[in-house]
C-alpha cells in the first residue's frame, strides 16, 4: 500500500474517532436542553478535547507509520501523487464552497451561535473526508 | 478515436536482469506504486515518463507502449 494511502486512511481514522463522537454528541445534547450563551465554555472545551485527541492519533499514527516503512515515508511523490492529491483538493473544494455559502449565507436567517460554529466544522470535516477517501479511492482503483 | 494503451514493460524488465518495479521507478522519478499501475494500464505515464522508460531499456518508444485502437463493427 502506497505511503499516501497509509497517510489518508489515518487522517479518516482520526477524523472518524475525534468528530464521530463530537457531532453526536453535539446532537443527541442539542434538543434537551436550552442553548446556552456565548461562547459557551463547555462546547468550546469539548471542541478543544476533540481537536486534541485528533493531533494525537495523527502525531503517533504519523510516526508509527514513519518508523514501520521509513523508506516509503522518504520517498518524493511522484507526478501520479500529485495528480491524485489535485484531483482530491478539487473536490474537497466543491464540498467545502457548498458548507461555507450555507453557513454563511443561510444559515444566518435561521440560526445563530454555535450551531453555526459547528456547521462550519462540519463543512469543514466533510471536505476533509471527501478529499483523503478520493485518495484513497484512487490508490485503490491505481488510477 | 476510443483504444487503449498497451505496454511491454514487464517483459522488458525481465530482460533486463529481472529488473524490480522499484529499480526502474527510482531511475526514472517514479514510485514502485505508479510503475505497478503503468504495467497494469491503470495509468498512462506522462510522455516525459514514457520516453525515460523507453531510454533505461534502449529502446524505442514503440517497443514499450502500443497504442491499439477499438475495433468498431
Amino acid at each position: 500500500m502506497p505511503y499516501r494511502e497509509k497517510t489518508a486512511w489515518l487522517s479518516l481514522i482520526a477524523m472518524a474517532v475525534a468528530f464521530g463522537p463530537y457531532f453526536t454528541f453535539t446532537l443527541v445534547t442539542a434538543g434537551s436542553r436550552p442553548a446556552e450563551p456565548l461562547p459557551n465554555l463547555r462546547q468550546l472545551g469539548l471542541y478543544a478535547l476533540t481537536a486534541v485527541v485528533q493531533m494525537l492519533i495523527l502525531g503517533v499514527g504519523h510516526l508509527y507509520l514513519r518508523n514501520v516503512t521509513p523508506a516509503d515515508e522518504r520517498t518524493p511523490s511522484d507526478v501520479r501523487d500529485r495528480a491524485i492529491l489535485s484531483r482530491a483538493v478539487t473536490f474537497a473544494y466543491y464540498v467545502l464552497i457548498a458548507g461555507m455559502i450555507e453557513v454563511g449565507c443561510f444559515m444566518p436567517f435561521s440560526s445563530s451561535g454555535w450551531a453555526i460554529v459547528n456547521a462550519a466544522i462540519l463543512a469543514i470535516v466533510v471536505a476533509e473526508v471527501v478529499r483523503q477517501s478520493v485518495v484513497v479511492v484512487s490508490y485503490r482503483r491505481q488510477a | 478515436m476510443e483504444g487503449s494503451i498497451s505496454n511491454r514493460i514487464r517483459t522488458l524488465r525481465f530482460h533486463n536482469g529481472e529488473m524490480s518495479q522499484a529499480e526502474l521507478g527510482q531511475r526514472i522519478g517514479l514510485t514502485r506504486q505508479t510503475i505497478a499501475a503503468i504495467e497494469a494500464g491503470k495509468y498512462s505515464p506522462s510522455l516525459e515518463s514514457a520516453f525515460r522508460i523507453a531510454q533505461v531499456f534502449s529502446v524505442p518508444l514503440g517497443e514499450v507502449f502500443e497504442w491499439n485502437p477499438k475495433q468498431t463493427p
